[in-house]
């Protein structure tokens, strides 16, 4: 994890946030332990109490569990979890603001792709096809 | 020949105040806020020590402890407290670097924590019946509170060279997490 912080949120926030691209990008797997308490604030010098701040907005967030006297552990289904929230939140904040981009540029999904926008199958197909 | 006696009267009364508050001063008593604030004032200085917290977490043991430092500036009319990881740097610009003032407001004897979470709780002091536990309890708030606020403090005095403190935040949702500090005068 980066130690450096912004100051558009509080620590406990962007290490959260840390956390939670840790498990998007299968860095952090299901069943796996979180550092301790302990150990991110003495490395990341942040107070323990910032530390368990992130730690309970996790938690209840069901992405991890406390197991008594073992710490946190990532939940089964985190991930999964993590994938249907941040795509609706794609979808409802993100992509309304980029689809009228496009709109006003008058570009067309073709494009888009030919440009590198694309990374998905869907332009694997089209490399493909362009290659015969 | 009665406005001139009148004057006088007055004149003589006048310097009869002003005597008597020349005089030397009734001792002052001390309110308990003022007695409260005293007590923490003596506690300026540097403090080290463990956390525990709420949820309990394992391995909080550690060789870096936590550091907090007390000093009264203002002519004495504030106590500045400041925590940090021992050994970070004294940048609280970059660094998770908390500051709390204690003041006197009237019989009240007040809190003002600045959070990361860029707002200030305010909060107000009880005092135990033998005067060694300061228990301060929430007030209101100036900032928002998307990201939860501090919501209690809890100094206890054990002597000169001990006392612990615990701070309860209240996460959005109203979610409390504590922390508790054993602290130690540092040398």
């Amino acid at each position: 994890m980066d130690s450096e912080w912004n100051d558009n949120q509080p620590i406990y926030r962007q290490l959260r946030d840390r956390v939670v691209a840790m498990i998007l990008d299968g860095v952090l797997k299901e069943g796996d332990p979180l550092p301790s308490v302990r150990t991110v604030a003495a490395e990341y010098r942040v107070n323990p109490l910032t530390v368990l701040k992130g730690y309970q907005e996790l938690v209840d967030e069901e992405l991890v569990e406390t197991r008594r006297g073992r710490g946190m552990f990532i939940n089964a289904g985190a991930r999964n979890l993590l994938m249907q929230g941040e795509r609706q939140k794609f979808l409802a904040e993100e992509w309304p603001r980029i689809k009228a981009t496009i709109r006003r540029l008058g570009l067309d999904p073709d494009e888009l792709l030919e440009n590198g926008a694309g990374c998905g199958p869907k332009s694997e197909a089209k490399k493909k096809e362009e290659e015969r | 020949m009665k406005a001139p006696r009148f004057v006088l009267a007055v004149v003589l009364m006048l310097f009869a105040a002003v005597a008597l508050a020349q005089s030397p001063a009734a001792p002052v008593v001390a309110s308990d806020a003022q007695k409260s604030f005293d007590k923490l004032k003596a506690l300026a200085g540097s403090w080290e020590g463990p956390v525990t917290v709420v949820p309990p977490q394992p391995d909080m043991s550690t060789d870096k402890p936590l550091h907090i430092t007390m000093r009264v500036t203002s002519r004495g009319n504030a106590l500045v407290h400041e925590m940090q990881e021992a050994g970070t740097p004294e940048d609280p610009t970059k660094y998770d670097h908390p500051v709390t003032m204690f003041y006197l407001d009237g019989d009240r004897l007040n809190l003002v924590h600045y959070c990361d979470a860029g707002n200030r709780p305010h909060m107000v002091a009880r005092s135990s019946p033998d005067g060694k536990t300061l228990e301060f309890d929430f007030v209101d708030l100036s900032g928002g509170n998307e990201y939860g606020h501090m919501q209690h403090a809890v100094f206890t005095m054990i002597d000169d060279n001990h006392h612990t403190e615990e701070w309860t935040y209240m996460m959005p949702g109203d979610k409390p997490v504590r922390a508790h500090f054993d602290l130690q005068r540092a040398k």
